[in-house]
């Protein structure tokens, strides 16, 4: 394969070439290896290899940008020669810009190499506990897989970083069945640095199988109340896209985000703490260099309820006239809270335990609405049945000031870390 | 895109093979309350194999066309599958054959136009919406173009060449009441390159113009009252409900996983009224939103039945669920980048029209919702659904109310199928949407506007 900086440098070189007076060009090789399970049995062996060159042009503040995935310099070159018509077709803004000069750096994370036949193995064996632990469990899809990327960020600037990452990714997707009863399907996922622990105690899996086995027979909710609901950390992980879209580029610039002006202010309860980390030692799948081109440091988005941060890119910085974030926000890591999860149940008089959300996108004003997927219903601080046919629906933005509890237990997905969250004045509706 | 001829390399196939060379080609262009944040142009190419051996297969795939990288692709799959095969030795025979041949190019006969008359045109749009509506908060104009170009050849002898283009402009309004957002878009375009579909952006204005009268209601818009309602699903909904409720839980992979379609075939799941048809690349004598001749495993795509009548009558399948079901392959299999391998998607999932019209559905209920543009969705094994919805209104005695802010709808489709009392002889197709199954893809959605049943969510 091709050299990664000597493409890089082509690329940015060919760029300037053509006309630019400004230019990026990052490239990066992945190659996967990916096992399939499908219905409890190996399915497929996927092997893949890619190259994408992203070529970008400022020219009399107007910016253009293209992807390929052919590193020979014929076909760099023609993108870059296309690169500079893109540009000179958009509507000018002094906003667009380049990373400034960084010292250069080489970022490393993970292995180098797929270790196959532990691959094979590890999963191997949790389908055999599966099995043994969970006779009615379909495991519908289970895919493990290793990607290994490397990565070159070069710019006018001087701007050049080389990234180097491995890292092994396992989704699982599945449900229950006895006879003709069949559970809801639920999925989860985790990113590992390695393949020493079991699947089955990485993540959340074995809660989730385990609940999965306890919902082939569920009730629907009778009614309508409002009460507490418990959100799972799976569940914590979608709805945190709330916020990390009202915190971008987009809703900023448009001056459609809810947390418009709010830097600063208190916009979540005091018990809450959210961190991006994806240059900690504690997330194995982060990121190393912001797709405009900076070296990634962490940050804490919210501090003891307090908006510390927006996610804004550099171009979002120069439109809004606010700070560029030092990272695009993602690996997400919440601070533990001081309640058991089980004091955490025993507190809720009418409530539910919410595992999944599925629902409508939220509004732009945090509204949203869905259906109680894999959930319990919690009465007089028990949990009493899975339910069907419910559903939830709130208001995101007030939902974070309402929360009443966050759990000491966390779980560790690899991509971020994430505890039980404990609200209060969330309408649940049935049949 | 470069053409290997990919016939020289039937040759090296040792099994059931497919190499496949695919160039997805995407423009995305957009402004943000006038500004020009998105001018992109890219394309992504490269050969992939797949092959099956003894019930294991092997893929793998290549960013280069050519002819080291098709021999490469052929080996290394190969490899896998003979890998795989030694561990699991599952000894299940070979795949159903239907050898095909097909040839289909949706491209433009007209010149193309560059990136800067593409920029220009919704540079326009953008300025009309901020001239015309100067009240509105922010505007959103984005332009996508997606080409999807496929060459296929199998070991079976099938062959197919083809480019389905997809042009879409999506336009979201958003206005502010009482310091709240109120967002309202929607999606204009569909099978075809931009200069079939687009002329003029002037032949915009009108559905813009009702689409922020539409936004005007909303910001005054009342929350859902939460519950069972009766409700007039508008055609574009009808479609999702086909895909979400019905579609997913009728693909043959999740229904041999268990779901709550299975042994279902012969019984009746839904109204007499419904009928629905996942289908291959026509209706009516008319293309569908993404046709289908032949599918990335090189079956011959053919209308799949599903529900008739509101009896269940088949599912969605490629090779190895057929011979699984016994019966023929339907042509489902469908992969959306060079290096994705073919799983079962829908194609073109609509309900078949009927005869009630829209108006006498809405003066027949009395307490209920007129419920009319959907956002995303979700199925589940249990056939229990959900879509947002992003445009609806109240139903007092028989007339439209008040507007009603965003919410969900949710229901079992084997149950709210049931509930289905009328449906309109209009017949809406869409596909501005991807489906997400491991992969992304486009697929089509149809349908009528019906009353039915079903949860909303609200307050």
């Amino acid at each position: 394969m091709a050299n990664l900086r000597q493409v890089a440098q082509y690329g940015l070189n060919a760029l300037l070439k053509a006309g630019a007076g400004k230019a990026q060009c990052v490239v990066t090789f992945t190659d996967k290896h990916e096992m399939n399970v499908e219905l409890g049995e190996f399915s497929l062996l996927r092997t893949t290899f890619d190259t994408n060159i992203r070529l970008t042009a400022i020219k009399d503040n107007r910016r253009g940008s293209t992807s390929i995935n052919k590193s020979d310099n014929e076909s760099i070159d023609k993108a870059a020669s296309d690169v500079l018509a893109i540009a000179a077709a958009s509507a000018p803004d002094e906003a667009f810009d380049i990373a400034e000069t960084q010292p250069p750096a080489e970022f490393t994370s993970g292995s180098d190499s797929p270790d196959l036949d532990t691959m094979y193995s590890s999963m191997k064996k949790l389908i055999h506990q599966v099995e043994d632990k969970y006779p009615k469990l379909v495991l519908m899809q289970a895919i493990i897989d290793f990607t290994r990327s490397r990565s070159c960020f070069v710019n006018s600037n001087n701007v050049d970083f080389v990234t180097n990452k491995g890292v092994y990714n396992c989704t699982f997707i599945f449900s229950s069945k006895d006879e003709d009863k069949v559970s809801s399907f639920n999925y989860t996922g985790f990113s590992l640095r390695d393949l020493e622990k079991d699947l089955l105690e990485c993540g959340s899996l074995d809660i989730l199988l385990k609940q999965s086995t306890e919902q082939i027979v569920t009730r629907p909710l009778e009614g309508k109340f409002v009460g507490d609901v418990i959100i799972t950390p799976d569940c914590m992980n979608d709805m945190l896209y709330f916020i990390s879209r009202a915190l971008s580029d987009g809703p900023m610039i448009s001056g459609t985000s809810i947390y418009k002006d709010k830097l600063g202010e208190q916009i979540a309860s005091p018990m809450f703490t959210l961190h991006s980390r994806p240059v900690s030692d504690e997330i194995c799948n982060g990121y190393f260099v912001t797709s405009d081109g900076y070296a990634v440091q962490n940050s804490t988005i919210i501090e003891s309820g307090v908006l510390k941060t927006y996610l804004l890119s550099l171009y979002g910085s120069r439109k809004t006239g606010l700070d560029r974030a030092v990272n695009m926000g993602g690996a997400f890591v919440i601070d533990p809270g001081d309640t058991r999860f089980d004091d955490m149940i025993k507190s809720v008089k009418k409530g539910i335990l919410l595992a999944r959300f599925s629902g409508g996108y939220p509004s732009d004003n945090g509204d949203f609405s869905g259906v109680a997927k894999n959930s319990y219903l919690i009465e007089d601080g028990q949990i009493k049945y899975p339910i069907s046919e419910s559903m939830v629906s709130g208001n995101f933005v007030e939902m974070l000031k309402n929360i009443k509890g966050i759990s000491r237990e966390r779980i560790d997905y690899g991509f971020s870390i994430l505890p039980w969250v404990q609200v209060s004045g969330i309408t649940v509706s049935g049949k | 895109m470069y053409r290997l001829n990919l016939h020289d390399y039937v040759k090296l196939f040792s099994s059931y093979t497919e190499l496949r060379a695919q160039e997805n080609r995407v423009v995305r262009i957009a402004f943000v309350k006038g500004n020009n944040t998105a001018n992109s142009r890219s394309a992504t190419s490269g050969i992939s194999a797949r092959v099956y051996k003894n019930g294991s297969w092997g893929f793998a795939s290549n960013p280069e066309i050519s002819e080291a990288a098709a021999k490469a692709v052929i080996q290394a799959a190969t490899e896998n599958a003979v890998f795989l095969d030694s561990k699991e030795q599952k000894g299940r025979g070979p795949l159903p054959k239907s050898p095909v041949t097909s040839e289909n190019d949706f491209s433009t006969k007209k010149p193309r136009l560059g990136q800067r008359e593409l920029v220009d045109f919704a540079r326009e749009l953008d300025d009309h919406i901020a001239r015309k509506y100067p009240d509105l908060a922010s505007r959103t104009v984005s332009l996508d173009c997606l080409d999807m170009e496929k060459t296929l050849v199998t070991s079976d002898g099938s062959y197919s060449h083809s480019l389905v283009p997809r042009t879409t402009i999506g336009i979201a309004l958003s206005f502010i009441k009482d310091g709240q957002p109120v967002e309202f878009a929607r999606p204009y375009g569909g099978l075809g390159h931009f200069e079939d579909l687009f002329t003029a952006p002037g032949e915009l204005y009108g559905k813009i113009e009702e689409q922020y009268h539409h936004l005007m209601k909303k910001s005054e818009g009342v929350f859902a009252d939460a519950g069972l309602k009766t409700c007039v699903l508008d055609a574009e909904l009808a479609g999702i409900l086909a895909h979400e409720a019905i579609g997913h839980t009728t693909e043959a992979d999740m229904v041999i996983s268990g779901s709550v379609a299975q042994g279902k075939i012969g019984q009746q799941v839904a109204s007499p009224l419904v009928t629905l048809v996942d289908f291959a690349h026509s209706y009516n004598g008319q293309t569908c939103p993404v046709p289908v001749y032949v599918d990335d495993e090189g079956t011959k795509a053919v209308d799949a039945v599903i529900i008739e009548n509101g009896i269940l009558k088949g599912y969605m399948h490629n090779k190895e669920s057929a011979r699984y079901f016994n019966v023929g392959p339907t042509g489902n299999a469908r992969a959306y980048e060079f290096s994705d391998e073919p799983l079962i998607r829908m194609r073109n999932t609509a309900i078949l029209p009927g005869a009630d019209k829209l108006e006498d559905m809405i003066a027949s209920i009395d307490d209920g919702y007129y419920l009319i543009q959907p956002s995303n969705g979700q199925a589940d094994s249990t056939s229990e659904f959900m879509f947002g919805i992003t445009l609806g209104y109240e139903i007092k005695n028989g007339k439209l109310g008040k507007a009603i802010k965003d919410t969900t709808i949710s229901g079992v489709a084997f149950d709210m199928l049931k509930t289905v009392t009328m449906v309109s002889p209009d017949m809406k197709w869409t596909n501005s949407g991807m489906c997400g199954k491991k992969q992304a893809i486009p697929v089509g959605m149809g349908g009528p506007a019906i009353k039915c049943k079903i949860n909303i969510g609200g307050r």
